[in-house]
């Protein structure tokens, strides 16, 4: 039994596939063959094998991805830019066994019982005592100082980074702030390495500032030394757009800014009034004075105005003046300045009166306007908890020209609902541009939503998008959303960005993770982490559910691990999932849960088995495969029917379906270790509508067949959630399975032909799930992907009487699929009584 | 002419078992009988041998956890 491993951040991921090359093989253990099917909107292979993509601009990008690697592991805490301190010898018999990371040398304080934080010198992570009485204080400053790494119910884990502290100075922090308070906190002095990390990481901190002037990126600063050491840089110098000059101009000032559907919004609102009347501001909470107070000093501002220089560079060096400028320690600063923007159109939108945005979003949302700018950046918030809502705040907020990028044509049409639902925004303003529509907004500013693919899509475009992309190109954008940004390989993001000019960014995502470390290339991209909710106290508050977590471990029968260790690693996969206890255990639940009123998902990655097990049980299932018309009945059955309590999904139900009914989820097979995917089943029942009655909980199963190597995969897959702060219960035995009615498989003889049966169907291999767009895409278009060779066509010999049933033959359908007696039923349904004595009216006139 | 061999009765989970029948097949020279779903009795000389094995199986099944140099 391998012990549960802790989150090492993408620690196996990317060695264990194995791979040498960027992008370009999906390998088993990443997440990428799902990505590939979320862009298929046009391009339907991978896209670095697109045609049209020119060769050159291929390695490019394979050379950005490249550079970026190695600029992160250079500006590592642990690379020696830090770490030349000279090492006290103090070692002791124990220091052995530490090896590196022997910090004996750094002494305790005296009262460090009182005090709440542990740091690791070499890798800049802060441990939480979350027992102590100082930990919400601590909790406080480190969520500015860093990021959040993991918080389980005791130990709590935060990581210091550069952009983590950039965003900490940003908010006006002081860098020996930072340094008094962490010495405060810690229950070790200060080591030396992280005191320097800090000061070198904040001290130059704005001096340099990327703009988008006339869609044209300027680099900007105050001071002209700077910019003449930035164009003496052999690799920034050459990126210099040649005809331009070093221009002065003078700096926009900063002022108040109120993010709408907030208090603090109501609260000037009704500030500004008693101005108007005269009245003195009534003193309102501190945050609120800050802000009218910033209001009243714009004026002062104003009188002296800074001359700012600047140079012009090309659009395809952003990213690479970006990563030298922070190498030289000059990090350089995106920010939109939009309320003085004075060339782009402003955009009438505003929240509607009666929304209210929860604290945590508010929270979220006032790290990205801290300063009164809008920083790019990206925030993490849980399934379900309104990550939409956030987007669209933010686009109230900056009132410009809005682009949301999303990854497939339904999640297009959601977030043009959204918009309508919760802002004031004009319809015509709000267009769709994807495959099927290309409308324009009516005015000279709005809001275009549209896919990732669309905007990457390199190919032979009809003249119409082709013209509406050369519009979408021609324009500067206020505000840039990016959907789901954990999905989309960094190649992409760097097509759109290099295509579409914004002057912000802003990556909403629930899940910040991907088997392949690509993560940290976002930084670069759109920007830092500006906030991760905190899923327990989410759950505490009742934004979303509670949930149960529990593993189910399920022995596997003799004959069946038997065959298992002589199978191939497919039907390895196809066994564990097929293992007859662990179908026993699900049907357990399953009765155990229904007999409770709750609405069940179960989940399988494996077609075969997720056929199997719902033809047996008698469930309703969705898969790659069902028709249009029957997964809209199926899901409104599973809704609405109170007889239909089951629904089986293949993993094309694991992101963008919304079912608030469904209280409990089974999952039978899975994705090899993607921490992804579960978080994102986790997320299915996250919303549950029923998440505010007393005392009610969701509940998670997993099951996993004992001694395989499931039992590896789902301790990796559950890493992410633990971080979370999620526990899972491990199942052993469930009590008086073997009482249940009408066990499957119960008898030897039954295992045995299900082993069987098992091995003989998927001989072949087994039918691969047809990935669509998603759960509501147009189905069946992934087959033509498969091209000529697994045909359905087979000839064999025989006689002429025994297809006519002449033979012994006979044809009974036995297993039937329950979605096809649901609509046997919503036929009769349709019959009303009245229809029925019509019908037999007539005929009986007939006759 | 009864003839004897040395043998060590090993009791385990029948999963274990059936990676012992399993390492068996490729040779035939680890087990002597097979008595039930947890009990074999197999040659004396090759329990180091066969305990070298399993341990190498079941690390394929269960990747072992990284040395504490190189975890997080």
């Amino acid at each position: 039994m391998p012990p549960k491993r802790k989150a090492a951040p993408a620690a196996g991921g990317a060695s264990k596939a194995g791979r040498t090359s960027t992008m370009s093989t999906p390998g088993p253990a990443t997440p990428r063959s799902l990505d590939s099917s979320m862009m298929s909107e046009a391009e339907e292979d991978d896209d670095l094998n697109d045609p049209d993509v020119t060769e050159a601009q291929k390695q490019r990008e394979q050379l950005l991805g490249m550079e970026a690697d190695e600029f992160i592991n250079g500006w590592d805490l642990g690379s020696s830019r830090f770490q030349n301190q000279t090492k006290e010898a103090g070692l002791d018999a124990a220091s052995a066994y530490f090896g590196k990371r022997d910090f004996s040398n750094l002494p305790l304080k005296p009262d460090h019982m009182n005090r709440p934080l542990w740091i690791d010198p070499l890798k800049g992570t802060i441990v939480m005592e979350r027992f102590n009485p100082l930990s919400e204080q601590a909790t406080d400053f480190l969520i500015t100082i860093a990021e959040p790494k993991s918080r389980p119910t005791f130990l709590h884990e935060y990581a210091l980074t550069t952009h983590s502290l950039y965003a900490a100075v940003s908010v006006g922090l002081d860098p020996k702030d930072i340094i008094n308070t962490l010495e405060r906190f810690l229950k070790t002095a200060l080591p030396p390495a992280i005191r320097v990390f800090i000061e070198q990481c904040t001290h130059s901190y704005g001096k340099v500032k990327l703009v988008l002037k006339n869609n044209k990126y300027f680099v900007e600063s105050v001071d002209a030394d700077m910019l003449e050491r930035l164009l003496k840089d052999p690799q920034i110098g050459p990126l210099r757009v040649h005809s331009s000059e070093v221009t002065t101009s003078y700096a926009p000032t900063m002022g108040g800014l109120v993010i709408p559907g907030t208090k603090n919004a109501a609260g000037v609102r009704q500030a500004e009034l008693e101005k108007a009347n005269g009245k003195p501001a009534a003193p309102g909470d501190a945050g609120n004075e800050a802000e009218l107070y910033a209001t009243l000093n714009e004026e002062d501002d104003d009188d002296d105005k800074t001359a700012v220089h600047s140079f012009e560079i090309t659009d395809s060096g952003v990213e690479t003046v970006q990563k030298r400028c922070l190498d030289m320690g000059f990090p350089i600063l995106e920010e939109y300045d939009f309320r003085n923007d004075d060339v782009n159109a402003n955009l009438e939108i505003d929240l509607r009166p009666n929304t209210q945005i929860r604290p945590y979003q508010e929270k979220s949302l006032s790290k990205m306007f801290g300063n009164g700018r809008a920083k790019s950046g990206i925030i993490v918030l849980p399934c379900g908890a309104g990550k939409t809502l956030v987007g669209i705040t933010a686009a109230c907020t900056i009132k410009k020209g809005i682009i949301v990028l999303c990854t497939s044509s339904m999640s297009v049409v959601q977030w043009r609902q959204e918009f309508l639902k919760w802002s004031n925004v004009n319809p015509d303003d709000v267009a769709i541009f994807t495959a099927e529509s290309k409308n324009k907004f009516s005015g000279n500013t709005g809001v275009i939503v549209t896919t990732y693919s669309m905007v990457t899509n390199n190919r032979e475009r009809s003249h119409e998008s082709k013209k509406m992309m050369d519009f979408l190109k021609g324009r500067e954008w206020g505000l840039m959303l990016l959907d789901e940004v954990h999905v989309v390989p960094a190649e992409v993001f760097r097509r759109v960005i290099s295509s579409i000019k914004s002057h912000s960014k802003l990556g909403l995502t629930a899940t910040l993770l991907r088997e392949d470390d690509k993560i940290s290339h976002l930084n670069f991209l759109i920007g830092p982490k500006l906030y991760e909710a905190n899923w327990m106290e989410l759950s505490q508050q009742g934004h979303i559910a509670k949930v149960q977590c529990a593993e189910v471990w399920c022995p596997m029968p003799t004959e069946f691990y038997d065959e298992y260790l002589r199978a191939s690693s497919r039907m390895k996969r196809t066994l564990y999932a097929m293992n007859p206890r662990k179908f026993q255990a699900c049907q357990y639940l399953i009765n155990y849960h229904e007999a409770r009123g709750d609405k069940i998902i179960v989940f399988s990655d494996e077609l075969y088995s997720l056929k199997q097990y719902a033809l047996k049980l008698g469930k309703v299932y969705i898969y790659g495969g069902t028709g249009q018309a029957e997964r809209m009945q199926v899901l409104e059955n599973f809704q609405h029917n109170p007889d239909v309590n089951t629904l089986f999904l293949s993993k094309i139900g694991d992101t963008s379906l919304d079912l608030p009914e469904a209280t409990v989820l089974i999952q039978i097979s899975s994705h090899f270790g993607s921490r992804r995917q579960e978080a994102q089943r986790l997320g299915r029942i996250l919303r549950a509508k029923r998440r505010n009655d007393e005392g009610f909980n969701a509940f998670f199963y997993s099951l996993v067949s004992k001694d395989t190597q499931e039992m590896y995969y789902s301790s990796k897959r559950q890493a992410f959630l633990v971080d979370q702060g999620y526990a899972f219960k491990v199942i052993t035995q469930l009590a008086n399975i073997e009482k249940t009615p009408d066990l499957a498989f119960a008898t030897a003889k039954e295992r045995r032909e299900l082993l069987q049966r098992t091995l003989v169907d998927n001989e072949k291999g087994g039918e691969e799930d047809v990935e669509t767009d998603d759960l509501f895409g147009k189905p069946g278009r992934g087959k033509k992907r498969g091209g000529f060779g697994g045909g359905g066509v087979r000839r064999t010999a025989g006689t002429l009487g025994e297809l006519s049933g002449g033979h012994d033959m006979a044809y009974i359908e036995q297993n039937k699929a329950a979605n096809k007696t649901l609509k046997k039923k919503a036929k009769d349904a349709q019959q009303n009584a009245f229809f029925k004595k019509l019908a037999r009216e007539k005929e009986r006139n007939r006759k | 002419m009864p003839r004897a061999i040395r043998g060590v009765l090993i009791e385990c989970e029948p999963a274990i078992k059936s990676i012992i029948v399993h390492l068996n097949s490729e040779h035939n020279d680890i087990i002597i009988e097979d008595l039930d779903e947890s009990h074999l009795v197999v040659k004396e000389n090759m329990v180091h041998l066969l305990k070298q094995k399993l341990e190498d199986r079941l690390k394929e099944t269960y990747r072992p956890e990284e040395p504490l140099v190189d975890s997080e």
